[in-house]
């Protein structure tokens, strides 16, 4: 299990780093996916498989995909161009990220009443308990959800396709 | 076995690659990729406090996790189509040039 958590955080850290490093942004998107598949894993071994599963469908499967629609509709950023790819305060984003980075590990790293082990060893989450609570205690924000993907969807197709400026119109 | 401290600094870390991204490119699709990130290190972050908590029988962890999943979702579709809209007008991913909201 150590193993594998290493492994898997390993590869999660090596994804990230490449995704926003790299030059060419096709491969950036590739390891982001890869990124995406070892959390994935990760939830594998926390015993959550149903969000594991989703992780793989929504993320690898739907907004990845995305991703390289949108890198391959705003042509010409395929990464052969020798320009700078960081932008220009980018030392201070680079403090800001370790200032964070710090900020936020110094309590997990001082405190001392984290539990080491979970405290039921063998538990696993049933799709069917996941579903009935759905349906129980959080229908109103399953709903709420519905109705956010539907207008996310709708709103990103009309900012999208707005594609002719009135003044290039051919005139008739 | 795995303790939770290193589910949180595996977390904070990615957290602080996702924000590295975010502030230091400048293409506006890599700065979407980085949020993307922060958020999947926030996701595990849930995750794991819900694999260690008391009663893991609750699954308030997993679902809030299902919910901020499909924020993404939607997060990922509106900003990608904002890109490709502002690319339209300026005809450059790059956010140093986009500092204009009208034509």
């Amino acid at each position: 299990m150590n193993i594998a958590f290493y492994l898997l955080s390993a590869l999660a850290v090596t994804g990230a780093l490449l995704a926003i490093r790299l030059r060419n942004l096709v491969h950036a998107t590739l390891c982001l996916m890869f990124f995406f598949i070892s959390l994935a894993g990760m939830y594998v071994l926390l015993m959550a498989e149903f969000i594991a599963a989703v992780q793989i469908l929504v993320y690898v499967g739907a907004v990845g995909i995305l991703i390289l629609f949108a890198i391959m509709l705003t042509h010409h950023i395929t990464g052969a161009t020798r320009e700078r790819i960081s932008s220009r305060g980018w030392l201070w984003g680079l403090g800001a990220a370790l200032a964070v980075l710090f900020t936020v590990l110094l309590p997990v790293l001082l405190l001392s009443v984290l539990p080491a082990a979970p405290a039921t060893p063998d538990f696993s989450p049933s799709v069917r308990n996941i579903g009935l609570s759905l349906m129980d205690p959080y229908t109103i924000t399953l709903q709420v959800m519905g109705l956010l993907l539907t207008a996310a969807l709708i709103g990103a197709v009309a900012v999208a396709s707005t594609s002719v400026r009135p003044q290039d119109k051919p005139r008739t | 076995m795995v303790t939770l401290q290193q589910y949180l600094i595996l977390s904070a870390v990615l957290f602080s690659i996702g924000l590295l991204g975010a502030l230091t490119r400048r293409h506006a699709i890599i700065v979407l990729v980085s949020i993307e990130i922060m958020l999947n290190a926030a996701n595990l972050n849930f995750i794991a406090f819900w694999r260690f908590a008391p009663h893991p029988e609750n699954l308030h962890g997993v679902l809030f996790t299902l919910f901020s999943i499909a924020v993404a979702a939607a997060e990922a579709a509106v900003g990608l189509a904002l890109v490709i809209a502002v690319y339209r007008f300026n005809k450059s991913p790059d956010l140093e040039k986009m500092n204009s909201l009208h034509e």
